[in-house]
């Protein structure tokens, strides 16, 4: 499958029991190199579809390849580093120790164990008990144990859960760095903020459908402009005469104009010339907030 | 071997291993030598023979008659622990995104425990050593010890015991997903199905073959020609049985059909179901 795809999924399906369906006909493809934001709400079906690429939990249908190889297989394992969910790792063990049994298991040299604990600046807190270490400190230690078999591919489940503003900036751009070269990440989160700042495209799932795809700007749209303007009925009707403006809109008392917003100093000046008050002109793009959201809330027919 | 090296860490730096390892040690020598010494002393024991049991000399046959039940229980934990807890620590998850398969990691859980079983053994034969050498110098009996071959094969025997419920405990780990339930349902599998079914087979004529089955008629028939007393078995508590013994090779074949049947089943069960 070297077509760049590290990733990719066809109809992949899980359904738990009769009813719940988690995953439901997803088709994903995670190209090499890129960090991949996977977005959805809670329950929406990431993490099941991390655990299926993990080959932890089987499919009930569709398929699934990783780095060319089924999920799960030993081959494909030894070039996936992962972090699912939260660092599941023996309490009564030290960072270290947790490391070393993890080394042991992926036969790592045990060398590498110094250098990811230096990668997340726990080298200092390692002899102490897994139990012992606060919230940010565990996903700090489960990204070192993703990290040490020095993966083509990695899968980090909401790394920054439970850390500080402090600690989520310090991992988004760790994991940023993680990202630059041939490395792939996969990162699931449900933080818009995260996602915008590290992910080179971005996947939205609900209910276990993929329901929007590209980079963040794709998926943001084109800028618009928003003009607040006395009055506004002679407003619009000047824009809609004005070549450089494509189409106008009118919510909450405002004009949304889509134009390109270099032509914007030329439409202040057509208002102003026509003797019309302008308040307000500014660019203006949906965030990626309000892009997730009308992809994830459930339509007003469905409802 | 590597996965063995890692297991063999986890289980070493455990303290439940080595909390189940110091009372099975304290339990087999106070109920060996301890209490009938001091039974011995008052003159409340079962009678003059009561201290030849104690002697070096009976060091095998005293020791093993612990193996079948108390040992059995705390090896079942010790099962449930290896396997159970990993489900709650959610650590299983993590093992079997490494590298090996998940019949590997099993594997390797499996050469760990059985390694860490040896101590479990050892212990008890070094403690009980200690005790009735102690025991025969106050009481100024000969120091005789058993021959070394019927030392080694009371101590595998005793391995062998003490691994078929340590398979069983991570069956029923693996059935359940966890460990309170798993060890409710060991113990009173161990405690009532098999000691009460045993007690009444004496009366009840059709339940006699089915004792035959049981780990407990086996366990107590592979060692009863290692110098177990029978008489001592029979009042040997919640772990009391007093037969029908069956075949020694008979009961080796037995325990070491079941102790194959659970680790099977439960490798089936890790390989087969989802991990979440």
């Amino acid at each position: 499958m070297d077509d760049g795809f590290v990733i990719e999924t066809t109809r992949l399906t899980k359904l738990y029991g009769e009813r719940i369906l988690a995953v439901d006909r997803l088709d994903l493809r995670v190209r090499r190199g890129e960090v991949y934001g996977f977005l959805g709400p809670n329950g929406a079906g990431k993490t099941t579809t991390l655990r299926m690429l993990l080959g932890l939990v089987r499919p009930t249908s569709g398929s699934a390849l990783v780095l060319g190889g089924a999920p799960g297989s030993p081959v494909g394992l030894a070039r996936v580093g992962a972090l699912v969910e939260s660092p599941s790792l023996y309490p009564f063990l030290s960072g270290r120790d947790n490391l070393r049994v993890l080394a042991r298991h992926a036969h790592v040299a045990e060398s590498r164990i110094e250098a990811v604990l230096e990668e997340v600046e726990l080298a200092d807190r390692a002899s102490d008990r897994f139990a012992t270490y606060s919230l940010g400190m565990k996903q700090r230690l489960g990204v070192a144990a993703a990290l040490l078999k020095d993966p083509e591919l990695l899968i980090l489940d909401e790394p920054t859960n439970g850390m500080d503003p402090a600690g989520m900036a310090d991992m988004r751009s760790f994991i940023r760095g993680l990202g630059r070269g041939r490395r792939t990440v996969l990162l699931s989160s449900h933080l818009m903020t995260e996602v915008e700042q590290i992910c080179d495209r971005v996947g939205v799932i609900r209910s276990g459908t993929l329901v929007g795809e590209g980079t963040v700007a794709e998926l943001r749209g084109r800028e618009s402009l928003r003009i607040r303007a006395e009055p506004l009925a002679a407003a619009e009707r000047l824009l809609t005469t004005l070549p450089a403006v494509e189409r106008v809109t009118t919510t909450d008392g405002a004009l949304n104009v889509a134009a390109d917003p270099d032509a914007a100093p030329a439409i202040n000046r057509a208002l102003v010339e026509a003797g019309i008050a302008v308040s307000e002109l500014r660019p203006e793009q949906a965030s990626l907030e309000q892009v997730f959201l009308e992809l994830t809330q459930p339509s007003e027919e469905a409802a | 071997m590597t996965s063995v090296t890692a297991e063999l860490l986890v289980v070493r730096k455990r303290s439940s291993t080595w909390i189940l390892l110091g009372i099975w040690s304290a339990l087999a020598v106070l109920f060996a030598y301890v209490i009938p010494y001091v039974e011995y002393l008052n003159g409340s024991g079962p009678g003059p023979g009561s201290l030849e049991q104690l002697l070096p000399a009976q060091l095998a046959g005293n020791l093993v008659e612990g193996f079948p039940f108390f040992g059995g229980v705390i090896a079942l934990m010790l099962g449930v622990l290896g396997l159970g807890s990993e489900y709650g620590w959610g650590t299983l998850k993590t093992l079997f995104i490494q590298r090996e398969g998940r019949l590997h990691v099993f594997g390797a859980k499996l050469l760990a425990l059985g390694a860490v079983l040896v101590p479990f053994v050892l212990s008890v034969f070094a403690l009980g050593a200690g005790a009735s050498y102690v025991i025969a110098l106050r009481e100024g009996s000969a120091v005789d010890w058993p021959s070394a071959w019927l030392l080694v094969r009371t101590m595998g025997a005793g391995w062998l015991i003490l691994a078929v419920w340590t398979s069983f405990g991570l069956l029923l780990a693996a059935v359940s997903r966890g460990t309170s339930l798993a060890i409710g349902v060991g113990i009173l599998y161990a405690l009532v199905i098999e000691g009460l079914i045993s007690a009444f087979a004496d009366a009840v004529s059709f339940l006699e073959p089915v004792t035959e089955f049981f780990l407990r008629a086996n366990a107590y028939s592979l060692v009863k020609g290692l110098g177990l007393s029978v008489s001592e078995a029979a009042g040997n508590g919640p772990g009391a049985f007093s037969g029908p013994y069956v075949a020694t090779g008979q009961a080796l074949l037995v325990l070491v059909a079941y102790m194959v049947a659970f680790l099977a089943l439960s490798g089936v069960l890790l390989r087969r179901r989802d991990v979440t």
